[in-house]
């Protein structure tokens, strides 16, 4: 626990309860206004699946949670820290419990799938060089690609590239993870094992934040559906209410339109 | 025929003639790698202090300088640099020491090439591997090291490999400040037996087999690295 994580934790205490609080998040691109004023509490062990038209900004909200896109104002507090506040090593050390899953897998062409997954916990000093191995290979085990331990990325198929940029993040042992259209650049028959893995993860009680366009794992894994459109949460509540019985005019505009 | 090997004679056995040649590319090869690693050096830090600039924003003050730096050296002819410095900026120097104004030079001006042929490769490689890196927790410094260079260093080799080509070609001017580089020794060839073709056909052919030889080293080298993202 850095100094800077307990000092930010007595000043906001409230927000405990939740693993990740987000007051009045906004964020500009020059004059491009983009987030306009994100509020929303996420709970330990929840999934959260963000859907909403392109352009809505859910990309950018995700982006903005574990700083990759640094917000013009507002707050994110997770584990009571406002990330915000923190310096360039405070963000560091907060993204090592925020895993990210890209859509472009963003897997290290030149490392094999092994050092792949071992760089960060290694060179953070987090595992010893044998430590970490063993967790990529307990981890490869689980998911069924330890045959690929040695292999390079450019040797696996989307489906398996993917899978493995989950193990990555994994191993560094996150307390919460974040999709960002995870299953887009896939061919179709490698959606599913993408999916399952992360619905396994969700199983395993994960907190997990996805922005994705697969409205059937929406309606299977998440636990609260969000709507976003125009850089604003216009609506939020559990699967099954959600596709059931919208209430906002532009979500049931924009559920009659994908769910045909 | 006994006139052209009594030429050969004449130009190369008579006199020790051939010590100008061994001796100058003696020199050549000398200022040459000592230049190339002073250049891989300051092109290297430049490079990185280029790129962190254009990547996050900071270092603005260094990146002013190095830009400075690439401008006044890619601006000017080698030779003028080369003269400036052993002439103005070095004048009071002994003449013994001019094979290290010789490197100086040439190391320097190679540097701004290097850190333009490094910084491009930097660029070169996908914003979503920095992405990857920064949200494994990992800092920038560390991404750079351990995920950036490798790949860049892979993407730039054959243009870095050319630059040291173009070095040691460029080192043929060394004889403006009286270095007796291989140039230089045939060129002292030349006025002394009033033939030019065979000293400088040799000049020619020694430079020739030198770059053929680094060509197929960094051919092997590059082969090497390929390994690693066999299709």
């Amino acid at each position: 626990m850095t100094a800077a994580k307990e000092q930010a934790r007595k000043v906001h205490p409230e927000h405990l309860e939740n693993l990740i609080t987000v007051n009045d998040l906004h964020k500009s691109f020059g004059d491009l206004h983009i987030l306009k004023g994100i509020n929303t509490a996420i709970k330990q062990g929840e999934k959260v699946v963000i859907i909403g038209p392109s352009g809505s900004g859910k990309s950018t909200f995700l982006r903005c949670l574990n700083l990759l896109e640094r917000p013009t104002s507002g707050q994110i507090i997770l584990d009571g820290v406002d990330l915000l506040t923190l310096n360039e090593k405070g963000v560091n050390f907060m993204r090592q419990s925020m895993g990210m899953v890209f859509q472009h897998f963003n897997l290290f062409p030149h490392l094999t799938i092994k050092k792949n997954i071992t760089l960060a916990p290694v060179k953070l000093g987090i595992l010893t060089e044998a430590e970490a191995n063993n967790k990529a290979e307990e981890l490869l085990e689980k998911v069924g690609l330890y045959d690929k331990i040695d292999s390079y990325p450019s040797q696996l198929s989307g489906g398996q590239k993917q899978r493995i940029a989950i193990v990555r993040s994994l191993a560094m042992n996150p307390e919460v993870m974040l999709f960002d259209e995870p299953t887009s650049a896939l061919d179709p028959e490698m959606v599913g094992e993408v999916l399952q893995l992360m619905k396994q993860l969700a199983e395993s009680g994960m907190t997990m934040i996805v922005v994705t366009h697969e409205m059937g794992f929406a309606r299977e894994v998440a636990s609260r559906v969000m709507f976003m459109d125009d850089g604003q949460i216009l609506e939020e509540a559990p699967p099954a209410e959600f596709f059931a019985n919208p209430k906002n005019e532009r979500t049931k505009l924009f559920l009659s339109k994908v769910l045909i | 025929m006994s006139d052209f090997i009594q030429k050969l004679k004449d130009t190369f056995i008579k006199d020790d003639r051939w010590k100008y040649l061994t001796n100058g590319l003696l020199n050549t090869i000398i200022i040459t790698i000592a230049a190339a690693v002073l250049g891989l050096i300051i092109g290297f830090v430049v490079a990185m202090i280029r790129s962190t600039h254009d990547k996050t924003g900071k270092l603005k003050i260094g990146n002013f300088f190095c830009r400075i730096y690439l401008t006044v050296i890619r601006g000017t002819p080698m030779v003028v640099q080369l003269l400036i410095m052993y002439f103005v900026i070095f004048k009071t120097l002994s003449s013994k020491y001019k094979i290290i104004v010789a490197v100086l030079s040439f190391g320097i001006n190679s540097g701004a090439y290097v850190a333009e042929i490094v910084r491009s490769g930097i660029m070169s490689i996908d914003n979503g591997q920095f992405e990857a890196g920064s949200s494994l927790g990992l800092s920038y410094r560390k991404t750079m090291f351990y995920i950036i260079l490798p790949q860049a260093f892979k993407n730039v080799l054959p243009a870095l490999a050319n630059e040291v080509i173009v070095l040691l070609k460029e080192t043929s001017v060394a004889g403006y400040i009286g270095m007796e580089d291989l140039t230089k020794g045939g060129d002292i060839i030349r006025a002394a037996t009033y033939e030019a073709f065979l000293p400088l056909l040799a000049v020619a052919a020694v430079y020739l087999i030198m770059v053929i030889i680094l060509t197929s080293l960094v051919g092997k080298l590059e082969r090497r690295l390929a390994k690693n993202d066999r299709r």
